[in-house]
């Protein structure tokens, strides 16, 4: 690419080379992680409705979270899965952990789940379950819908679900009292609420990257969706509303300070092009 | 030295090594990027047999003798006769199965999906009762404007997409107005979807960057920081 001379400040504000703005953000991240000046952190309503639909999750009935992520967006959907497993044992609700893709969400969101289950005291096979990774989406959610044991099989460590304490009494779909979907893949969600929300009526909520959250809001406005976590900023509210503040509340702080740096530097460049602009009218003239 | 010493540096020479590419292109950056595509490749492969395949396919035909089971594996590999000119019918018929399955599988998903959405679009310019009922907690006057700006938004937006009207005479220089206008809320709505997309980036180096300063780096920072990190 051919390089412009730079014959004003101005106009060398606009090609600041990008290692600068790279080592720039790099010094603000690390600077808030080792001396952070903390911001408050106000749940938004999405988040809120997510923790009040985990709260109104009949106890009788199992929460399905699915957990269809991978390492690529582990800094949010980490956390997420986290802040919601965190809040299920909270609440005291059974939940059972899936995943349908990719499948590396097993496992990763299984020892979330393990190491949060010691803080608790709460028991595989009783108070949680891992239903393990079940390929086929829709097919594996419309044999669900009829029949959730001879659909799952065995668990994650192998043993027939059937086994499991926690399955006493689950049959059907309708033994589900609340789906949360954790990904970072878009089309996971169409296809639980096309064939388990809107067919079974069966409460649904879910966390995304912060990519892909925009196009799912109006889902939360036409009530098919109960609550919605975005991003780690999604993660960080739920972490306040089970009062436990985590990995994603201090990404949030860091975060705030790396949007400050980056607006400076959008607004910075862009009065840099207005003023060269006007500079160089004013030279034609 | 420890696995899990070993394992920390290995993840952090791996995290340093592919954000090399930053600098510039480079064959460390390019390794490691394969040794993580062929790593995801793998773990698949291994996850698929341990948690689908061995259950629920392996042991029913081995142990429990449900000899029928071998024809899936039969079905599966009639896909390969796309590459012969002659049989390639035998890999029609599976793909055809194939398609015919995920579009009843659309077509069922379709009206439960988008038909919720079409009823909450029609919102009442006038909020009733039963309007402040599903947004409990809000006020009047809040939900006016919501659904007011709601509206708006939803008309100027399809006009935008309505090409089959030239933009001449009365109304049609009404309709490329409302046009224009959607296209600007079309543009402050991709504008906010790129400022998720910057927080979800940075997200992701938040989380790399917490896991060498914290988990790698953490113990010689603990007294550079001056408390526990």
């Amino acid at each position: 690419m051919e390089k412009r001379e730079a014959d004003s400040f101005w106009q060398r504000m606009q090609q600041i080379p990008r290692y600068y703005i790279y080592l720039l953000l790099a010094g603000v991240v690390v600077w808030q992680l080792l001396w952070p000046i903390r911001l408050p952190i106000v749940p938004s309503s999405a988040s809120q409705g997510l923790y009040d639909a985990i709260r109104a999750a009949p106890d009788d009935k199992l929460i399905v979270i699915s957990t269809d992520w991978d390492a690529s967006t582990q800094a949010e959907t980490g956390p997420q899965t986290q802040a919601v497993i965190n809040a299920c044992f909270q609440l005291k609700k059974r939940f059972v952990i899936m995943n349908m893709q990719p499948p590396m969400g097993v496992k990763l969101s299984n020892d979330i789940a393990t190491e949060l289950a010691k803080l608790y005291g709460a028991r595989y096979g009783i108070d949680w379950a891992n239903w393990g990774y079940k390929y086929g989406y829709g097919n594996v959610l419309m044999a669900m819908a009829k029949d959730i044991p001879k659909t799952i099989g065995d668990d994650y460590y192998g043993k027939p679900v059937t086994t499991l304490p926690l399955m006493k009494g689950v049959k059907n779909i309708k033994s589900v009292g609340l789906v949360i979907e954790i990904t970072g893949l878009s089309a996971m969600t169409e296809t639980w609420i096309g064939l388990i929300q809107g067919p079974y009526q069966i409460p649904f909520g879910a966390a995304y990257t912060a990519v892909m959250a925009p196009i799912y809001y109006p889902y939360l406005d036409s009530g098919q969706m109960k609550g919605l976590l975005v991003g780690a900023k999604g993660a960080a509210e739920m972490e306040a509303l089970v009062n436990r503040p985590g990995s994603a509340t201090t990404i949030m702080n860091v975060q705030s300070w790396a949007h400050v740096l980056i607006i400076a530097l959008i607004v910075i460049g862009n009065i840099g092009y207005l003023l060269a602009r006007s500079q160089t009218r004013g030279r034609e003239r | 030295m420890n696995a899990e010493v070993t394992i920390l540096w290995a993840a952090a020479i791996a995290t340093l090594g592919i954000y090399s590419i930053l600098y510039r292109e480079n064959p460390v950056s390019r390794l490691l990027e394969h040794i993580f595509v062929g790593l995801s490749a793998g773990y698949l492969v291994f996850t698929t047999w341990t948690q689908n395949l061995e259950g629920k396919w392996w042991n029913p035909m081995i142990h429990d003798r449900h000899w029928y089971w071998i024809f899936a594996p039969i079905v599966g590999i009639l896909f390969y006769f796309i590459y012969s000119r002659r049989l390639v019918w035998l890999a029609r018929l599976v793909m055809g199965l194939f398609f015919g399955t995920a579009a009843g599988t659309f077509f069922r998903e379709f009206f439960p999906l988008y038909s919720p959405q079409i009823y909450a679009s029609f919102k009442p310019l006038r909020p009733d009762g039963a309007a402040l009922m599903a947004n409990p907690g809000a006020a009047w006057s809040d939900v006016l404007l919501h659904n007011w700006i709601f509206v708006i938004i939803l008309l100027t937006v399809m006009s935008y997409f309505f090409f089959s009207i030239p933009h001449e005479g009365k109304f049609g220089r009404n309709l490329g107005r409302s046009s224009l206008l959607g296209r600007w809320f079309l543009m402050i709505a991709f504008g906010a979807m790129f400022g998720n997309t910057v927080m979800a980036r940075i997200s992701l180096f938040i989380g790399r960057m917490q896991f060498l300063l914290k988990d790698w780096l953490g113990h010689y920072l603990t007294w550079f920081a001056g408390r526990g990190f």
